[in-house]
């Protein structure tokens, strides 16, 4: 009620160029994809059906969700203590510590991906390092960890660092003076108190990894394909275009499948700052 | 009676600053020792050395004769009260006081029961489900200080407990202070910077400035005998005169205003205000000093500024300080 009057005392207007902008280049896409998963080669769920039908896509899925789940634990384990880190150090490390998680951030990601090949391949930098046999750290499950935590890392840490920035750290010295362990105190009062921002860091990273193309393509092996791939390879690889609408259609509806479970254990509107 | 804390010698040194220079305290157990100074003066690092929250760079703290110097605070059984609450905005009310008893493996109906108790005793009875957040700033302080006597500890520490509340919240609240010391039983050390407050509240003061432990002792010893002028200065005001190289303090409501053909210090009147029940009158003495007096004169007898007057005393209201 209050959002139609305000629509329509002018300042509504404002939002057209925008809402114009993400039909043509959101809406209309979307739903055409949506479109050409039911009707291309033919009208029905056969796309769907040739999903689930075979294994070998499902253990894409399977794998995506693994990889996503292995990439966003390794991600939260990483930067929950750089974030904590963040809050307790001086203003010129923290400045630093800063820094060095977005310096990454505004680089090309195609640059980082092959600077990570240049780095993991057998007779790259890391390799030169280790004595003996050249560990395999490229083309496997190894590769495309490391490189996309690097990649998720920011959206880990600085969801993590606004939350614990807010928390009060005299709360764990009155829990100390209460008799609680150093331990104690961080499980009771810290952690409950960081949580929102963890949720927010493991939320951020699962459904972007989720939909990884780059990182996984280069960094990865034949047995680590994830769905971003397969859409690709679908789409201009075998020129089955339904079938890769198909699969985009899935990965879209069990992302928002997510964000919906997600959002009856969390204030979502909380997570991104807009909430009160 | 446990719970006599005893401060040897404690010295703490910051880069640049000494917050702590050898003082030594010794508080009875049962008693409420209030640590009054100045900001900057050292009580607040007085207290948190007893809290085990810093360390001292020298001396030693011991409660009931055990040397603790040195021990962690969670180790060392003393309830903590803090300025700004620290509440954990988590937890209800309920949980916050369970905090320090869940800490010591007590649960179920003796978890209930001992909440419940505390609760009560600072008449919270009611509000355990509530949010701190949702608790008033009186009724946060009570929920800090139901948590801290909960887990019975030998010794409650206070740091300026009720600086964040106004005036008449205040001063409920000291009342109940007190009430809870004498309930319990336990040994208050109650940090605050209110000269009025360590008066009403305390059966002893010690008076810091600069890191040292100006004068110990009563409020009465403290208000009538101080031992330096800046004692005398501090609690109250006070008149202090130069007098043969000492100097004699006389408290405004001591000192009388009277016509100027009468024997006393001659002054000129300067300012008369009226505060609730009486008047406050300061008057000038011919050097420029102020003297303040505080009387219920009637009416018909009011000074007015520019009156010339003398300020005159009984000799058993007068006392020496040394200088």
């Amino acid at each position: 009620m209050t959002a139609l009057r305000r629509l329509g005392d002018g300042w509504g207007m404002l939002v057209l160029p925008l809402a114009a902008f993400l039909l043509v280049v959101f809406v209309y896409p979307l739903a055409s994809v949506l479109a050409r998963s039911l009707t291309d080669p033919e009208p029905g769920l056969g796309n769907y059906a040739a999903f689930f039908d075979s294994p070998v896509y499902l253990d894409v899925l399977g794998n995506t969700f693994v990889t996503a789940g292995l990439v966003t634990l390794v991600t939260l384990l990483l930067g929950f203590p750089y974030a904590y880190l963040m809050t307790v150090a001086r203003p010129f490390w923290r400045g630093v510590l800063m820094a060095a998680v977005l310096v990454p951030f505004w680089t090309s990601l195609l640059v980082r991906t092959f600077a990570w090949v240049l780095l993991l391949r057998d007779t790259g930098v890391v390799n030169a390092l280790i004595p003996g046999e050249p560990v395999p750290l490229l083309r496997n499950l190894a590769g495309i960890t490391i490189g996309m935590v690097q990649v998720m890392l920011p959206f880990a840490v600085l969801p993590m660092y606004a939350t614990m920035r807010g928390i009060d750290r005299r709360l764990l010295r009155a829990a100390e003076g209460l008799g609680a362990t150093p331990v104690f105190a961080f499980w009771r009062v810290y952690a409950p108190l960081a949580l929102p921002g963890v949720a927010a860091a493991l939320l951020l990273v699962f459904v972007s990894t989720l939909g990884f193309y780059v990182t996984p393509a280069l960094l990865g092996g034949p047995k680590d394909v994830m769905i971003g791939e397969l859409i690709v390879q679908q789409l201009s690889g075998v020129l089955r275009w339904g079938f890769a609408s198909a699969l985009a259609v899935i990965l879209l509806l069990v992302t928002g499948a997510l964000l919906l479970v997600a959002s009856r254990l969390v204030d979502l509107r909380k997570m991104i700052g807009s909430g009160s | 009676m446990t719970g006599a804390v005893d401060v040897r010698a404690v010295t703490k040194r910051y880069p640049g600053s000494l917050a702590l220079d050898e003082v030594s305290l010794h508080v009875a157990a049962g008693e409420f020792m209030t640590l009054l100074g100045s900001s900057g003066s050292g009580k607040s690092t007085l207290l948190n050395v007893v809290a085990g929250f810093t360390e001292p760079t020298s001396g030693s703290v011991l409660v009931d004769d055990a040397d603790i110097t040195g021990v962690p605070p969670h180790r060392r059984e003393l309830g903590m009260v803090f300025q700004h609450y620290a509440l954990f905005p988590h937890m209800n009310v309920f949980e916050n006081v369970a905090f320090p008893l869940r800490r010591r493996k007590v649960r179920g109906a003796e978890l209930r029961r001992r909440v419940g108790d505390a609760l009560e005793v600072v008449e919270l009875g009611a509000l355990g489900e509530r949010r701190p957040a949702q608790l008033s700033g009186g009724q946060q302080q009570r929920v800090a200080l139901a948590r801290a006597i909960v887990f019975q500890p030998r010794v409650l520490l206070m740091d300026e407990p009720l600086g964040a509340l106004d005036k008449r919240l205040r001063e409920q609240l000291q009342l109940e202070i007190k009430r809870l010391h004498r309930e319990l039983g336990i040994t208050f050390v109650f940090v605050t910077h209110d000269q009025e407050e360590a008066l009403t509240m305390s059966d002893r003061v010690a008076l810091l400035r600069e890191g040292r432990i100006v004068q110990v002792g009563t409020p009465q010893e403290l208000y009538e005998t101080p031992a330096s002028r800046y004692v005398a200065e501090f609690l109250g005001e006070s008149n202090l005169l130069d007098e043969d190289g000492g100097l004699l303090l006389v408290r405004p409501q001591h000192l009388r205003i009277g016509p100027p053909d009468g024997p006393g210090l001659r002054a000129v009147v300067r300012e008369v205000i009226y505060v609730g029940g009486g008047l406050r009158i300061e008057v000038e003495r011919p050097g420029g000093q102020r003297l303040v007096a505080r009387t219920t004169v009637r009416p018909e007898e009011l000074p007015r500024p520019g009156d010339e007057v003398v300020a005159h005393w009984s000799e058993h209201d007068s006392v020496n300080v040394p200088a």
